[in-house]
């Protein structure tokens, strides 16, 4: 990418040289070249000698400054009107994708209308119309409103496609570290929907700056109708408006470019370690705040451990902080005292339409204890799991964590969601792990770990990236911090996710299949990590078919079948002794296709 | 109709007033007298709106294309200057200009803008010249062609929407009513895609304003004639917003006051229009 970038630039470098060269030529060279009506039309010649007379004319006219002005004005509507376009098209994508139909309906309806007509009308409309109102805008002013009103219909389409092509997960996974819409939208969506917006998002740039020309009709003077204007007064149209051609060819060139180096900046392929020193948009945007070829700490008055660069450096794999986790685990916040109940679930019910998922669940969790969830697909264990959290609303029923309820209010009767969601859920502190891992897919995973802390816990990026280093190299991935997901295996990216939620210090995790995607040798390292945590007296609810990881780890295992629990108790009785016909026949179902985890 | 002879009966009231005050005094360039003769016009900078794309009415200097000539453009300075009222060229696609004078975007329509009847409801005018169709050919005119009625099976240009246009499909009708090959009518959006028209053969004739067409083919005798002319009783004049009777005065005075110095015929004749086509200046109302 950056090869070709390079050509393009040499290429212009090369032409504007030539066209350097090509303006020293003939005597009229640089000036407008025209003389009177009779002199040109009638075909004569301008210069004697030098490159051919069309050359140094369409030069002549390819300086003049008149055109320019024009390619000035046009260029001055676009950027102010892509603008203003892009903000309004951006709230407009998220009106359509709203879940109340009155937004979702006003949007919808102002895109029809912007579309679905001409915009020549829609600018005198603006021009001519609004006085009768008592508001009188100027050309300009009008050709700015009117062609940013035009682009917020169109680029909320193309927005709007740009987050839907985010795969969901990215804002599940956000939604669990307890990141507002905003922020989720800002930091996680928006940067990841760039690759599928940009090239949109310049084609309608481009597509504006030559369209200009149509506000001529409410007096504006840009270069497509001054290069009418000359050619109404001369009739030299094959030079002038090829001239005019030129100056367009610049300008859209130049927007080509930037569209190039925005493709560039938000390419989740590129190599992320050339990119030193990001922009005050990029870091806007996301994805740039921590470079990785700097040093932890070196730019930062806060103390550089002298651990942090050791760690990352060394390739032997560190054992988790076993101190560092107890001191979570028995952080002062928690009122439960070790050993009592923590999670306690009450009748909890859920449906999706007429399917009940859930009917009526009642479990307690206590503070320390590993629970493990068993049941076949479909029976409500990772529903359950995700309602712990809020992920998925409750339909009746509680769930306290900590003798909190995660963001719900009673007052009506039913469960009902607070105003302040994710405040309710970064408060709570519930680490996730989920299957597919769902990292974000562009940042590196020193910026997956420190997301969180820093954007939701206020924690200084300093402390956050020491922090998020140590975690990191406790998972065995302390060389790979600056490594984005892609380039990571299914066994590290789910490390990376496991210390991503450590890093909220959570007081209390939950596990939903997290080694069901990975292949069988990657099982064991991630099942590791999960016994180290539960060792050091982590509360952990973990939804698993790991039935030997259930038999060593849990304290407690749980059989769900059909939204109920069907049994629960000591592994080495729902396991080795189950009571119930179901959860026999899923643990032989289970036992001829389990994975062995001693090959980590 | 009692409404409407009340109409006519202020109008003839108005009509008197002016011919009253232009009896009482000749009008007369007088720059030093803005604030005794146009009061309301002291301290105002008139927008006058002109596409310039329209030679030779408006358009730009070949010589500086920062400026604006035209024989309208200078006909419209005369007429301010002459009153030493300031003002400001607006410039615009032709079509947008009605708009813009009907909403008060501008304050004058001086742009060969034909009176008609539907137009005089919304604007009043100013008439200063009469207008004509020219039919712009090729030098020699290969296909002999000197009336419209010997357009059969010719090829023809008129501007999108213009009455030129509209003579042009009407003559279609009649060739393929006798029997004859019909004309075949290309629309242009600009003058100049137009006059392309012609200049590469693709059309036979140009129908367009004839003082245009005529000072096109004295500008370039080589390449163009003009193949016939027809005076259509058309007349031209600067528009004003209806109500805006000041301003109108003013117009009204100023173009008497160059007229008779002679200015209007030297304008026209810088930009090689037949000053026959000069008519006294009038106001005209509905």
């Amino acid at each position: 990418m950056q090869t070709w970038l390079r050509r393009i630039a040499t290429l212009f470098g090369m032409a504007f040289i030539v066209a350097l060269v090509l303006t020293g030529c003939g005597p009229d060279a640089g000036r407008q070249t025209t003389s009177t009506l009779g002199d040109l039309a009638a075909g004569g010649s301008i210069t004697s000698g030098g490159p051919p007379p069309f050359i140094v004319e369409m030069w002549g006219y390819f300086l003049s400054p008149f055109l320019w002005q024009g390619a000035w004005i046009a260029l001055k509507i676009t950027t102010v009107a892509m603008a203003i376009g892009l903000l309004l098209g951006l709230g407009l994508a998220l009106m359509r994708l709203s879940g109340f139909w009155m937004v979702r309906s006003t949007a919808w309806f102002y895109i029809w209308v912007i579309r679905g007509t001409p915009q020549l009308l829609q600018l005198v409309f603006l021009f001519d119309a609004l006085p009768e109102l008592g508001i009188r805008l100027d050309s300009i002013t009008t050709a700015i409103i009117g062609f940013a009103l035009n682009e917020a219909a169109f680029s909320a389409e193309i927005i709007r496609g740009g987050i839907l092509s985010v795969n969901r997960n990215q804002s599940i996974a956000a939604d669990s570290l307890g990141m507002g819409k905003f922020l989720t939208l800002r930091r996680i969506i928006l940067p990841q929907a760039m690759r599928a917006i940009l090239p949109g998002v310049f084609n309608d740039t481009i597509g504006m700056l030559k369209l200009t020309s149509i506000a001529s009709i409410i007096f504006v003077n840009e270069l497509t109708f001054r290069a009418q204007q000359i050619v109404g007064q001369n009739f030299r149209f094959f030079t002038v408006f090829i001239a005019a051609g030129l100056i367009y060819l610049v300008m859209t060139s130049a927007i080509s470019l930037l569209q190039s180096w925005l493709e560039q900046r938000y390419d989740l392929e590129a190599d992320r370690t050339k990119r030193k020193d990001a922009g005050p948009l990029a870091r806007l945007t996301g994805g740039f705040l921590f470079s990785p070829a700097r040093p932890a700490g070196s730019s930062n008055e806060a103390p550089a451990s002298d651990e942090a660069p050791a760690v990352a450096a060394t390739s032997v794999a560190r054992q988790l902080d076993e101190t560092w986790l107890a001191r979570i685990a028995t952080a002062d916040d928690i009122v439960a005292p070790v050993g009592t109940p923590f999670v306690v679930a009450r009748n909890v019910q859920k449906s999706y339409g007429d399917r009940q998922v859930l009917a009526g669940i009642d479990l307690t969790v206590n503070r320390g204890e590993c629970v493990v969830i068993l049941g076949p697909s479909g029976s409500g264990k990772s529903t359950f799991l995700r309602m712990i959290n809020h992920l998925e609303g409750l339909d009746w029923g509680e769930i306290r964590v900590d003798g909190q309820t995660v963001g719900y209010d009673y007052a009506g009767g039913r469960p009902k969601a607070v105003a302040g969601l994710a405040g309710a859920k970064a408060r709570a502190r519930i680490g996730m792990v989920f299957q597919s891992f769902n990292l974000f897919g562009h940042l590196t995973a020193l910026e997956n770990v420190v997301e969180a802390p820093v954007r939701v816990h206020g924690t200084s990026p300093a402390d956050a990236e020491k922090l998020g280093q140590e975690l990191l190299a406790s998972v065995g991935l302390g060389n790979h911090t600056a490594h984005l997901p892609h380039r990571l295996s299914g066994g590290q990216q789910q490390r990376v996710a496991i210390a991503r939620a450590l890093a909220i210090k959570p007081r209390l995790m939950l596990f939903d299949e997290p080694t069901s995607a990975l292949d069988p040798e990657l099982v064991g390292e991630v099942l590791t990590v999960m016994r180290r945590l539960a060792a050091a007296g982590m509360t952990m609810v973990v939804v698993t078919h790991e039935i030997r990881f259930a038999r060593d780890v849990a304290d407690r295992v749980i059989f769900m079948d059909e939204g109920n629990i069907v049994e629960q108790g000591p592994p080495e009785q729902v396991i080795d002794a189950p009571q119930h016909e179901r959860t026999r026949r899923f643990l032989r179902m289970v036992g001829q296709v389990e994975t062995g985890e001693e090959k980590a | 109709m009692p409404a409407n002879m009340w109409t006519s009966a202020v109008a003839f009231a108005i009509a008197l007033g002016f011919s009253g005050a232009a009896m009482a005094q000749t009008p007369a360039c007088e720059p030093d007298k803005l604030a005794e003769k146009y009061p309301g016009l002291v301290g105002k900078t008139v927008k006058f709106g002109a596409d310039p794309q329209t030679p030779p009415y408006t358009m730009r200097d070949g010589t500086d294309f920062d400026k604006v000539i035209g024989a309208d453009t200078d006909l419209a300075r005369a007429v301010f200057e002459c009153h030493g009222i300031p003002y400001e060229i607006f410039l615009g696609g032709w079509s947008g200009l009605l708009p813009a004078t009907i909403s008060g975007q501008i304050d004058v329509f001086w742009n060969n803008l034909y009176y008609t009847a539907e137009r005089a409801k919304q604007v009043d005018y100013v008439l200063y010249m009469q207008a004509g169709t020219g039919a712009l050919t090729q030098a020699g005119n290969p296909k002999s062609i000197d009336d419209i009625t010997a357009m059969c099976g010719a090829t023809a240009a008129a501007g999108l929407g213009t009455v030129e246009e509209a003579a042009l499909k009407d003559q279609d009708g009649k060739c393929t009513a006798d029997g004859k090959p019909g004309v075949t009518v290309m629309s242009y959006p600009d003058l100049a895609a137009g006059i392309r028209l012609v200049q590469t053969g693709r059309a036979d004739i140009l129908m367009s304003d004839l003082a245009l067409v005529q000072s096109l083919a004295i500008e370039n005798p080589e390449t163009y004639a003009v193949a016939f002319k027809i005076l259509t009783g058309f007349t031209i004049g600067a528009g004003v917003k209806n109500g805006n009777d000041e301003l109108l005065q003013a117009i009204y005075d100023g173009l008497v006051a160059v007229q008779a110095a002679g200015k209007q015929v030297e304008i026209f004749e810088t930009y090689k229009i037949d000053p026959d086509l000069i008519v006294a200046a009038e106001v005209r109302k509905d």
